[in-house]
């Protein structure tokens, strides 16, 4: 597909964005905690990917490159943005502190889960994201982040202990 | 922070079965994978529209660079030093060369020098091989951490990276001349350029 979009075939990169966007939107959604400001940075991902293509180091894992790119540019509408602005702004009030886990509505659910992730710092979300959310191994993950595996691997294990820590002191 | 057990960091990483874990340890596996789970939702927007738009407008995506060939170049060999050329520099003069290694008319010959102390494979990625790796390993024969290789390429303008023990893609600090490598983050790959 990357060789047929090269020969000029620009309408073939419309499939390489049916098969990738939906994975790269939820993970810069999380990323960023707005789907609008994720949706712009998918966008600007993949015009960017498609300008570059030709520098894809390995068609084989486009994937991985793409959510690179992605990354990145999540990381660049970080900086230029305080996450939690974002995200809180759009959460729904907390649920009453009476409510346990599991009397809650999923919206509610989700909503402290999404609380939770905005409070990690970004590497750390980063992480827990690719593994957890997008499935990623940490084989590639390390492709996508250009971190080592072990540094990955403390990145996933402490925000797993962040997010448990989040979720008992918001429910 | 509380530290989270490690049998269920084992069971999170897919290093062990789940079931096996004590009674006391399953909440907060069950709390996290739940919680992953939650974020699993698929999004309810598309931008392909909207980028199938943008590259229409551009026309069609550019081809790897091939304007050497137009464009008169300045330097022989890039990159020759490093900050331990000096002590290298013997083993890469009289590196020896394969017989295939010849170079033709419209050719150079690259020669790759780094200094990475510890390291277990250094090899040498770029556009002259569409960065994929296994194509050109570098070789540290005395074991002080330099190493070395050479390779024919078209004469013209490369960009190439180092990668370091297989995952750390490192631009040589020394090449002299730098690119971005055109993914939004700042990052930028070294260049060389090979003259005939």
């Amino acid at each position: 597909m990357v060789a047929q979009v090269l020969d000029g075939d620009a309408e073939a990169f419309g499939i390489i964005i049916r098969r990738y966007e939906p994975g790269l939107l939820r993970f810069a959604t999380r990323m960023l905690g707005s789907p609008d400001a994720a949706a712009d940075a998918v966008a600007e991902s993949l015009v960017r990917a498609y300008r570059h293509l030709a520098q894809c180091r390995d068609p084989e894992h486009l994937k991985s490159w793409l959510y690179r790119i992605t990354g990145n540019r999540c990381r660049s509408h970080i900086g230029r943005r305080y996450m939690s602005d974002i995200a809180l702004d759009d959460a729904p009030p907390l649920a009453d502190p009476v409510d346990t886990w599991a009397v809650l509505e999923r919206g509610e659910q989700v909503a402290l889960v999404e609380r939770a992730l905005a409070a990690l710092q970004p590497e750390k979300r980063e992480a827990f994201v690719l593994k957890h959310v997008e499935g990623l191994s940490y084989e590639e993950m390390a492709d996508v982040t250009g971190a080592r595996i072990p540094t990955l691997k403390m990145r996933v294990h402490r925000a797993r202990e962040a997010l448990l820590l989040a979720l008992k002191e918001l429910v | 922070m509380t530290a989270i057990d490690p049998r269920v960091q084992e069971a999170l990483d897919g290093e062990r079965d789940p079931t096996t874990l004590p009674a006391e340890l399953r909440e907060a596996y069950a709390r996290l994978t739940a919680a992953a789970a939650l974020l699993r939702e698929p999004p309810a927007t598309s931008v392909a529209e909207r980028v199938m738009a943008q590259i229409r407008r551009e026309g069609p995506a550019p081809r790897p660079r091939a304007n050497w060939l137009l464009r008169p170049v300045t330097f022989r060999l890039r990159p020759v030093w490093t900050l331990a050329v000096a002590a290298a520099a013997a083993a890469v003069v009289f590196l020896p060369f394969k017989e295939s290694a010849t170079p033709g008319a419209e050719e150079g010959v690259a020669q790759f020098v780094g200094h990475f102390p510890g390291a277990r494979s250094v090899e040498v990625v770029g556009s002259f091989n569409d960065w994929q790796r296994g194509a050109l390993a570098l070789r540290d024969e005395d074991h002080d951490g330099i190493w070395h290789g050479a390779v024919v390429l078209p004469a013209g303008q490369h960009e190439y990276m180092f990668v370091v023990d297989g995952e750390r893609w490192v631009a040589d600090p020394l090449a002299g001349r730098y690119v971005d490598d055109g993914f939004g983050a700042g990052q930028q790959n070294a260049l060389l350029i090979v003259r005939p």
